[in-house]
């Protein structure tokens, strides 16, 4: 039906099931600026979204638009030069923005966790396994775990993510790439936390280990209730494993919905393009549509709606004024001023 | 590691024989004749031929060589022409303490010195301080060494006569001295080594410990013993504590002048390893972590800085040799180098030859322990031997 061989995610989150409790983590109007040499880099402007206790969600975009950034506020590891400039980033209750630095330390792990872009090199080469995941229980359980505490549960966590338990005394250099993979999940597990935040998490890994990483992270969230945000450039990634998924075009968010009702019908015009021009194994042939141009030098970013020198549907207001995020149908918002010019079903090109 | 260990001793066994060779055929090489230069010419032919034999200066080179490594291996190292007639090993086995001492303690400050500052100037990049220490690093760096140990002395001994301008010891204080020199400098030795042994026995033995907190206590314990039985010995000798004072006063200027160059070194590439590190994905998991901004210096970022430190040292073994002649020299230390410097402008041919021959020895038992060093830092690095 979206002419994708994509899947949404199995669990139809129909339009009012969106708001079943508080969200354990919201992101509020996040402004996020990067001072450079030549000025302020508009990384991240006005983003705001919520994800709901046990739920998956997604943000999706190329490269540069900005979802790493946000990935990376929300465990404030920004980089030096990064300015957060306004909002407010909400975990279960707490702005983790208003924190101080040792609050902050004291929460990293234990409350929100991370699986890093390029997980391949997140291990110190020369600890074992084992004691970078200890160390992590060190700093964060309380009481500390004791030796053989720390070890069970060590054990236990190879176990859920399929790793050999007898792996944990070894060195990061007798892992493969996908056992890394699930070695830094397991440490992502082992405080805990409330939020798993995965960048990019099966970037580096051929298709058939990435599929069993997404299969695992899949399994985690279904079986511990774990509420997961993914970061990905890869929208069949977003498609297979997430609730509910952002796009993000040049440091906004665009649209915003449950991930069934984006891929069955993509309302803005970004999301449009970007699955049109995505080729389907299953569904029926058809002409890629091609999306032009690319993406604005954030430095000076284009006045009105950013996507509006690359968009076939843009009319006079884009140009000078700013789409704001309306909500479209429950749950589903998007920012654009002709979205009803969009299409109902995927570009065939020029066919 | 075993297996590893003796695989290299057997190479460097083999490696040594070419080194000693090569020092030999080089030495011959020199011009003029030996014989000439050392018996004097009013005896008569057939004596001088008698002691020519006698020193082994008689026959083909090849004859020559073949002797001298078959002697090499039983020790007997010839006799110096110099000192006639004192063996060879007598007068190397005199010296190599003394030379020893000195670069063990340089060297251990200034790697411990150089890698301690080095990580935290990377670690706080950018600012005054930062700036400030690795100008004066890359000042001493790039000094002319033999010039900027004649200004320590000059402002250290004869301006301000903190410390003893040259030498190894005070000869006044020495004349009727019950002990000599050696003596007393080899208790020394003994009395460090053995607080050395404790020290890293300790060390090595709180490392393997699960709790941090039993960690602490092993180590204090270690810190505590080491330190008390090296005051013990030292209290249980009281006639040779003047004396052994007086050695340690001689060497502190030339200790901390050869530190103060070799620390420069260390500081600026362990600054450049530890800003290569610090941009590696392990950092950010490890501040991902929560785990606190000292122990990501430490144990993350320096311990993986590490590496490349260990390498140079390898590499820098060199001009710790060349240096150990200028250094001696200047500081007339009666060590190693500076008997490698008078037996060559004497043409003392057997100490020559000896002391190159320790000397080669020397470096290659650093380059082992580096190896081995290596090995147990880098995890990798062990793997590939095992297999």
């Amino acid at each position: 039906m979206t002419g994708t061989q994509m899947r949404p995610a199995e669990r139809n989150l129909g339009s009012g099931d969106t708001h079943p409790q508080a969200p354990i983590l919201e992101v509020k109007n996040l402004v996020l600026n990067y001072e450079v040499k030549e000025g302020m880099v508009s990384a991240v402007e006005d983003v705001s979204f919520a994800l709901p206790k046990g739920r998956s969600l997604g943000l999706v975009g190329e490269s540069g638009c900005g979802k790493t950034s946000v990935a990376l506020t929300l465990m404030r590891l920004t980089a030096n030069n990064a300015r957060v400039l306004g909002g407010e980033v909400i975990l279960d209750g707490v702005n983790l923005l208003e924190l101080d630095k040792e609050q902050m330390r004291l929460r990293r792990w234990a409350d929100i966790s991370m699986v890093f872009q390029g997980a391949m090199n997140s291990w110190n080469p020369v600890y074992t396994v084992g004691v970078q995941i200890r160390e992590a229980m060190d700093i964060h359980w309380d009481p500390k775990p004791s030796a053989s505490e720390a070890r069970a549960k060590t054990e236990e966590l190879f176990n859920l993510v399929g790793i050999d338990p007898e792996m944990i005394d070894r060195y990061p250099h007798e892992f493969s790439g996908g056992m890394k993979q699930r070695a830094v999940i397991a440490m992502a597990l082992s405080c805990d936390p409330k939020v798993i935040i995965a960048d990019e998490p099966t970037t580096a890994l051929d298709v058939i280990v990435q599929e069993q990483i997404l299969e695992e992270l899949k399994k985690i969230q279904r079986d511990l209730g774990m509420s997961i945000v993914y970061i990905s450039h890869d929208i069949a990634v977003i498609a297979e494993i997430t609730d509910l998924m952002g796009v993000m075009y040049a440091g906004k968010l665009v649209e915003f919905g449950p991930t069934a009702d984006i891929f069955a019908r993509p309302r803005h015009p970004y999301t449009w393009l970007i699955l049109s021009s995505t080729p389907s194994i299953t569904g029926p042939r058809r002409q890629l549509a091609p999306l032009e141009g690319e993406p604005p030098n954030l430095l000076d970013p284009p006045t009105g709606c950013r996507f509006h020198p690359r968009c076939p549907f843009v009319i006079e207001i884009c140009r000078t004024d700013e789409p704001t995020l309306t909500e479209i149908e429950p749950g589903h918002t998007i920012a654009c001023w002709n979205y009803t010019q969009v299409p109902v079903t995927l570009s065939r090109g020029d066919e | 590691m075993l297996k590893f260990i003796g695989k290299r001793l057997i190479q460097m066994t083999f490696l040594f024989f070419l080194f000693l060779s090569l020092v030999f055929f080089l030495l011959q090489a020199q011009p003029g004749d030996i014989t000439a230069q050392f018996l004097d010419p009013t005896i008569p032919a057939e004596n001088r031929a008698i002691i020519a034999e006698r020193l082994g200066l008689d026959g083909s080179v090849w004859t020559q060589w073949w002797n001298y490594v078959t002697n090499f291996i039983t020790g007997n190292l010839g006799v110096s022409f110099q000192q006639y007639p004192r063996s060879v090993i007598d007068v190397i086995a005199e010296r190599i303490p003394r030379t020893l001492f000195l670069f063990t303690f340089a060297t251990l400050f200034a790697y411990v010195l150089g890698f301690s500052l080095g990580k935290r100037l990377a670690w706080r990049r950018g600012g005054f301080s930062e700036h400030s220490v690795t100008i004066s690093g890359v000042l001493l760096y790039t000094v002319f060494y033999p010039w900027f140990a004649i200004i320590m002395i000059l402002i250290f001994s004869s301006g301000l006569g903190w410390f003893p301008i040259n030498g190894f010891l005070t000869p006044e204080l020495w004349r009727n001295a019950p002990f000599t020199g050696n003596e007393v400098f080899n208790q020394l030795l003994l009395s460090l080594g053995i607080a050395a042994v404790i020290f890293s026995g300790t060390m090595w033995f709180a490392r393997r410990q699960d709790e941090r907190s039993t960690a602490r206590l092993v180590r204090w314990v270690g810190y505590g013993s080491a330190l008390g039985l090296f005051v013990l010995f030292w209290l249980t000798k009281a006639e040779m504590r003047p004396f052994a004072l007086n050695i340690v006063h001689h060497a502190i200027l030339p200790i901390v002048t050869l530190s103060l160059i070799a620390f420069a070194g260390t500081m600026l590439l362990t600054r450049g390893a530890m800003l290569e590190t610090l941009k590696e994905d392990y950092i950010l998991t490890a501040q991902a972590k929560g785990v606190p901004e000292k122990d990501i210096r430490d144990k993350h970022a320096a311990r993986n800085a590490l590496l490349p430190v260990v390498t140079s040292f390898v590499l820098g073994l060199a001009f710790i040799i060349g240096g150990g002649v200028v250094t001696e020299t200047v500081f007339s230390w009666p060590g190693m180098g500076s008997l490698l410097l008078t037996a060559t402008v004497a043409e003392d041919v057997p100490v020559a030859t000896g002391a190159l021959a320790f000397i080669g020895i020397l470096a290659l038992l650093a380059h082992l322990l580096v190896d081995i060093l290596y090995a147990v830092l880098d995890p990798r690095i062990r793997i590939q031997d095992a297999s």
